[in-house]
């Protein structure tokens, strides 16, 4: 069950009976046929126990489960929205960039601190995804919002890409990140660059950087 | 040195401007041949030619105002523009567009129109807050991100709303499955999961035509005037009403509170 893109800003999604969805709350712009749309307590998958890992993890975004027959248009903020669509990989999102996305994805919370250690706490703080990130895995479609229009960005073993940290939006496949810094005295005496910090991957798959350097 | 600028900004001057049709997605060009357009105060942002814009209410365009507008308060709000030239019209960047009634009839947002034209009336709907245009003719109206045209039956998001054309008015739509039950009853008494803010829609049925914008983002609403106070007119305080949440009472924590008193909860 794919999103089709009705404009940049809003997209469509179709639920049938036995398949659910996830959305971001109030990111429902209008439905036609028999939907339901519940709160959902635990935030996202998984019993207890994720639940209050995404407590602690502050990824617990509010989100809803969307069943039932119909088709729903989501959209949210004037955000731009990018579908992408998971063919068993591994999606690497702020929870909060999350509009909507297939309930046959698992959902996950991963530990910065697990991808470099010390330094991808730091990269954590730097890029603002503070030192948890949520991960989503499996075969299915994700809706990422941005702000700004979107560009995926390839990755291959011999080209590593560099983003700007705040412009950074997501990435998938079978990439290590880790943060570059560009310090120098410059920057000690506040003529630096602005572009100290560089957030570097490498591997193969793709990155998500949006057109902005601002925030959700 | 620089070679040919080949993807500058596009330049325009008064023979390329597009004529009663859009610049980019953001700006509408009119084109005045001694005619006249009504346009929100403050949305002209430049004009090529002789045009004059008047506030309407007063004197020579008494007959104009009679005939095209019916909302005297709101008047205010309003300028007509005459003479002859090519005149932009914008709104805070949000996309404008333009659509063309042909003896028909549109319920839009007030906050979302920007220009009419005369040979269009303009009458307040009865539903607060939202103005109808009646007959032939164009009209310019903003929203956030561009215009979605759905048919009905369909629920709509009040914010998502921009307007809704020859169909009958909406009706309020109320889910809140969620809240009853005994995991409902669980939810009111802690307040865990809270509310999932969709449990209001607007209900479309019948034949039409349902505008939709891209985002919840509401534009800031423009004043529709007031109703005459009479009993049967909404909002016309013929009744006294009831107001939301009795003032001085503490919300319990966890309690989803108007929302749960509204469902009877």
């Amino acid at each position: 069950m794919a999103f089709r893109e009705i404009n940049s800003k809003m997209i469509e999604a179709t639920v049938v009976p036995g398949q659910r969805l996830f959305s971001q709350r109030g990111a429902m712009l209008a439905y036609k046929g028999e939907v339901s749309f519940t709160p959902n307590i635990q935030g996202g998958q998984g019993g207890i126990a994720s639940m209050i890992g995404r407590r602690v993890a502050g990824e617990a975004t509010p989100l809803m489960t969307v069943e039932g027959s119909g088709t729903v248009l989501f959209g949210h903020g004037g955000h731009h929205i990018q579908v992408i669509n998971l063919t068993g990989d591994t999606l690497y999102v702020e929870a909060d960039r999350l509009l909507a996305f297939d309930g046959t994805l698992q959902q996950g919370t991963m530990f910065m601190g697990s991808q470099g250690g010390v330094m991808g706490m730091v990269r954590g703080q730097v890029t603002g995804q503070g030192l948890f990130t949520t991960t989503l895995q499996g075969h299915g479609a994700v809706a990422v919002m941005a702000h700004g229009g979107v560009i995926e960005v390839p990755i291959t073993p011999q080209r590593p890409v560099h983003v700007d940290p705040q412009a950074y939006v997501a990435h998938h496949g079978d990439v290590r990140n880790k943060l570059s810094t560009a310090l120098g005295w410059r920057d000690m005496v506040g003529r630096g660059s602005g572009e100290a910090f560089q957030l570097e991957l490498s591997g193969s798959g793709a990155v998500y950087v949006q057109a902005s350097e601002e925030k959700l | 040195m620089y070679g040919a600028p080949a993807a500058g900004p596009t330049v325009f001057d008064p023979m390329t401007l597009p004529s009663d049709d859009n610049v980019n997605s953001y700006t509408f060009c009119v084109e005045l041949k001694g005619s006249q357009w009504f346009l929100q105060k403050g949305k002209m942002i430049a004009y090529y030619g002789q045009m004059e814009f008047n506030g309407i209410g007063h004197g020579r365009l008494d007959r104009l105002v009679r005939t095209s507008f019916h909302s005297p308060l709101h008047a205010s709000d309003w300028v007509v523009a005459e003479g002859s030239g090519k005149m932009l019209l914008a709104d805070r960047a949000f996309d404008v567009n333009s659509y063309d009634l042909e003896d028909g009839n549109l319920t839009i947002r007030s906050g979302n129109l920007l220009a009419f034209q005369p040979s269009l009336a303009l009458k307040q709907s009865i539903v607060p807050g939202f103005l109808t245009l009646i007959g032939t003719g164009k009209f310019v109206a903003a929203s956030n991100g561009p215009v979605v045209f759905m048919e009905p039956p369909i629920r709509v998001d009040p914010q998502a709303l921009v307007g809704w054309a020859d169909c009958p008015s909406p009706c309020h739509h109320y889910d809140h499955g969620y809240m009853t039950g005994l995991m409902g009853g669980l939810r009111a008494m802690t307040g865990l999961g809270g509310a999932s803010g969709e449990e209001h829609q607007f209900e479309f049925v019948g034949a039409g035509t349902v505008l939709l914008q891209s985002s919840e983002t509401l534009m800031a609403e423009q004043a529709t005037g007031m109703v005459p106070h009479e009993p049967g007119v909404p909002g016309g305080g013929g009744v006294p009403g009831h107001g939301g949440q009795p003032a001085g009472q503490p919300r319990l924590p966890g309690q989803l509170g108007d929302l749960q008193r509204r469902f009877g909860l």
